[in-house]
C-alpha cells in the first residue's frame, strides 16, 4: 500500500439485476485518490460514476452487487470489511456529501439535532462539546450558527448544500466523497461551495472524490482528473496535462462539445452515438462504436490503462502513442462528422 | 392566412414588452396580509422588452430571477399583472378567438426536459402530429410534413423512428422529438427554456447547433432562456441580464462576455467555470446569498449585494441608461 494514496480502487466491478440481465455499470476501474488532493471522477450519465461512489461508502441499492475488485483505504480493504466495522469508518473516515441535499436532510428534525445525531453517536461527543462543535462548523462552511435551529425547508438550496458539507465533515474524515455537489445550483452559489471545499480541504488536510459531469467544475477546482466511460477509467492524471494534453479521444470529445467562455470559439462539435448497452458491451475498447480514429485492433481484447512516459498519466487507447497526431485531428469538427 | 402575421411592417417589432409586471401570490396570503407580510412575489416586476424581427435574444440569470415567467408571459401562457405584451403590432392580451389560435401557431415552446415532454403512450409520428391536427392540415399532408421536420432537426431514419415510444430514444432523439414538433406549423417565434439542461455534455452539442441551423434556416425570432452564460453565448447575438425580476444589463453577448458594465453581470461572468486549469480563482465581486424574492431591497434590487452600493441606490429604483449599443439599469452608470 503506498502512502501517497488515501484511497486505492483496483478492478473494482459492480453490476446491477434489471430483470434478466445483468448491467455490469462498473466494470474493472481502477483509480487512486492520493492524500491531500482533490480529484474530479467525471462522466456522462451511466459511466458509473455515481455508482462508484456509492460502492465506496457502502451504501447500495439491493440490486446493485459488487462482484469484484477492492478498495483499499489507508491499507484495510474496504469490502472485505463487516457491516459494523464499516459502519465504524462511515462519517469518521470516509463521508459522503449527497447531489441533492434536499433529500438527505431529514425535514421534521432541526439541522442541530441531526448535526448532533452523528456529533455524539458516531464521535461519542459530550452535550457541549456538540454544540460548540456544531457552530464551529457551521462557521467552516459559511452558515451562520444562529440557524443551526433551523429546518432543512428554511434553507436556500445552496444553503442545504453547504449544510450536506458541513455534516460530511463533522467528524473531520480523512476522504469526502462528494456526488456531483454543486449540479443543482446557481454558477455564483456554485462558486462559493466550490472555494469553500477548496478551502476546508487544505485546511483540514482531507483527500475529496469529487464526482462530476462538468469539466469547467473539475479545471477548476480538481488536482487530478479520472476520466470514466461506460464503467471503465478511459484516462487519468494531473489536471493540468489532462486537460491540455488528453491522451484519449474520448476526453478530446467532450473537451470539444463543451463551451469556453474564455476563448473565441467556433463550432461546438458532438460526439455522435450514444454509449454502449451496458447489458452487452462491445468487445475491445467500450468508446470504439464512437470513436473517429477506430481501427480493427480496437475492436477487440481488453484495453488497460497504460501510463505514458512512466508518470501517473495513463490513458486506455490503442492509438496511445499517436495521441498528439490524433489531437489534432480532433481540434477539426470534420473529424467527428458520422 | 390570419391578422397576426399580415402586418408586413418590418420596423414593427416581432415582440415589444412595455411595464409588464407579474405578480404571484404568495401561499397562505390572507395569514401573511394578517401579519403584515408581503402577500405577493414580483416575480417580474417593471420590464420592458423589444425584439426585433429575426433576432436571437438569451434571457439570463439565475433560479428565481424571473427568466422562465418571462418566456411564459411572452407565450401568453400566464397573463401579466399590469403592462402590455404586443406580437406584431397586436396585444396579447386582445387576441381574440381565431387570431389567439393564429398566434399559438407562430409563437412555440421548447421545454426544458424532453424526458417529460412528450406523451409515453404516444409515438413519435403521434407526439409530432398533434400540431397539426389542432390546426385541420389534411391527412393525406401530414407524414411528408413530419418526416420534414424530422430531418430538419436532424434525426437519422426519420422513417424508421416513427413508430417509436419515448422510452426508446435516448436524450438528444427526445430533445430533436420536442423541436420537431415546435416547428411542424412553422413558427416565427420560438422560446426555448433551457433545452439542453437535461443532457449529457456530448450530446448538447448537436442540438445546440440544430437550434442555430433551424433559426437561421427559417429566419425564427428566438428567445433561448438559460443559467449558463457559456450556452446563450454559442446561440444569441444579444443577452439580457435578469435579476429578481428586472433587468440589469441588456446588449450584445460579446460585449457582456467581454467587459460587462452592471456589477451583478460582473459577478455573473466570473463565476462562470472554463474548462481549462488557467482561470481566475479570486473571489467574486458579490457579497451575501440571493434575496428574499417576496421582500427586495429598495431602489436598485442588486444593492445589498454589491460591493459599489451607495446612498442614492437605496432611494432610487436606477434607470436605462445607454451605453453604445447597451442598456445597463444602475446608477454607477446615469450619474
Amino acid at each position: 500500500m503506498s502512502q501517497r494514496h488515501l484511497l486505492s480502487v483496483c478492478d473494482l466491478r459492480v453490476e446491477y439485476k434489471v430483470g434478466k440481465d445483468i448491467v455490469r455499470a462498473v466494470d474493472g476501474a481502477s483509480l487512486d485518490v492520493p492524500r491531500g488532493a482533490i480529484v474530479g471522477l467525471v462522466g456522462e450519465s451511466g459511466c458509473g460514476k455515481s455508482t462508484l461512489a456509492r460502492a465506496l461508502t457502502g451504501i447500495m441499492p439491493k440490486s446493485a452487487r459488487i462482484s469484484g475488485g477492492q478498495l483499499l483505504f489507508d491499507g484495510t480493504d474496504l469490502l472485505r470489511l463487516g457491516h459494523r466495522q464499516m459502519n465504524r469508518h462511515r462519517w469518521r473516515d470516509i463521508a459522503f456529501v449527497p447531489q441533492s441535499a434536499m433529500n438527505s436532510l431529514d425535514p421534521v428534525y432541526t439541522i442541530e439535532t441531526q448535526l448532533a445525531e452523528i456529533l455524539r453517536q458516531r464521535g461519542g461527543l459530550g452535550r457541549a462539546e456538540t454544540r460548540e462543535r456544531s457552530a464551529h462548523l457551521f462557521e467552516l462552511v459559511g452558515i451562520e450558527p444562529r440557524r443551526l435551529g433551523d429546518y432543512p425547508h428554511q434553507f436556500s438550496g445552496g444553503m442545504r448544500q453547504r449544510v450536506a458539507i458541513a455534516m460530511a465533515l463533522a467528524l473531520e474524515p480523512k476522504l469526502v466523497i462528494a456526488d456531483e455537489p454543486v449540479t443543482a445550483l446557481d454558477v455564483i452559489v456554485q462558486r462559493q461551495i466550490l472555494d469553500r471545499l477548496r478551502f476546508l480541504q487544505e485546511e483540514l488536510d482531507m483527500s475529496v472524490l469529487l464526482v462530476t459531469h462538468d469539466i469547467s467544475v473539475v479545471a477548476y477546482v480538481c488536482d487530478e482528473i479520472v476520466v470514466m466511460y461506460a464503467g471503465q477509467v478511459m484516462e487519468a492524471g494531473d489536471a493540468r496535462t489532462v486537460l491540455t494534453e488528453p491522451h484519449h479521444p474520448y476526453t478530446m470529445g467532450l473537451y470539444n462539445a463543451f463551451p469556453d467562455l474564455q476563448s473565441s470559439q467556433g463550432l461546438l462539435t458532438p460526439i455522435e452515438g450514444q454509449p454502449p448497452d451496458l447489458r452487452r458491451p462491445p468487445d475491445g475498447c467500450r468508446f470504439a462504436p464512437r470513436c473517429p480514429f477506430v481501427e480493427d485492433a480496437c475492436r477487440g481484447g481488453e484495453v488497460p490503462l497504460t501510463p505514458i512516459d512512466g508518470g501517473d498519466h495513463a490513458s486506455a487507447c490503442r492509438r496511445i502513442g499517436e495521441a498528439a497526431v490524433l489531437r489534432a485531428k480532433a481540434l477539426e469538427s470534420e473529424t467527428w462528422m458520422p | 392566412m390570419d391578422a397576426v402575421t399580415d402586418t408586413p411592417l418590418a420596423d414593427v417589432p416581432l415582440v415589444d414588452v412595455r411595464g409588464v409586471r407579474m405578480h404571484f401570490p404568495v401561499p397562505g396570503q390572507w395569514w401573511a396580509a394578517v401579519r403584515g407580510r408581503p402577500t405577493v412575489v414580483k416575480a417580474i416586476d417593471g420590464v420592458d422588452i423589444t425584439l426585433r424581427r429575426g433576432e436571437s435574444v438569451g434571457l439570463l440569470g439565475e433560479s428565481g430571477c424571473g427568466k422562465t415567467t418571462m418566456g411564459r408571459l411572452l407565450l401568453k401562457l400566464i397573463e401579466p399583472t399590469e403592462g402590455e405584451i404586443r406580437f406584431d403590432g397586436q396585444p396579447l392580451a386582445e387576441l381574440d378567438r381565431p387570431s389567439l389560435k393564429a398566434f399559438r401557431q407562430k409563437a412555440q415552446l421548447i421545454f426544458q426536459n424532453p424526458f417529460e415532454a412528450l406523451n409515453p403512450r404516444f409515438t413519435v409520428q403521434q407526439s409530432i402530429a398533434e400540431p397539426l391536427e389542432n390546426a385541420e392540415v389534411p391527412v393525406a399532408d401530414r407524414r411528408a410534413l413530419i418526416l420534414r421536420a424530422m430531418s430538419r432537426v436532424r434525426l437519422p431514419d426519420p422513417a424508421d423512428l416513427l413508430g417509436r415510444y419515448p422510452h426508446q430514444l435516448s436524450g438528444g432523439q427526445l430533445q430533436r422529438v420536442v423541436m420537431a414538433r415546435a416547428l411542424i406549423l412553422g413558427p416565427s417565434f420560438i422560446v426555448a427554456d433551457e433545452p439542453v439542461s437535461m443532457l449529457d455534455v456530448s450530446v448538447r452539442a448537436g442540438i445546440l447547433n440544430v437550434f442555430r441551423e433551424v433559426r437561421d434556416g427559417l429566419g425564427l425570432t428566438a428567445v433561448y432562456i438559460s443559467h449558463d452564460l457559456a450556452l446563450v453565448r454559442y446561440v444569441c447575438a444579444r443577452t439580457i441580464v435578469m435579476y429578481l425580476g428586472a433587468v440589469v444589463e441588456d446588449g450584445p453577448t460579446e460585449d457582456i462576455v467581454r467587459e460587462p458594465l452592471h456589477p451583478y453581470s460582473k459577478a455573473l461572468v466570473a463565476a462562470v467555470p472554463v474548462p481549462h486549469p488557467d482561470q481566475s480563482r479570486e473571489a467574486l465581486p458579490i457579497r451575501g446569498g440571493a434575496p428574499d424574492a417576496r421582500n427586495p431591497p429598495s431602489g436598485c434590487r442588486f444593492r445589498d449585494r454589491c460591493p459599489h452600493a451607495f446612498d442614492r441606490c437605496a432611494a432610487e429604483v436606477p434607470k436605462p441608461t445607454r451605453m453604445g449599443d447597451r442598456t445597463v439599469f444602475c446608477h454607477l452608470f446615469d450619474g
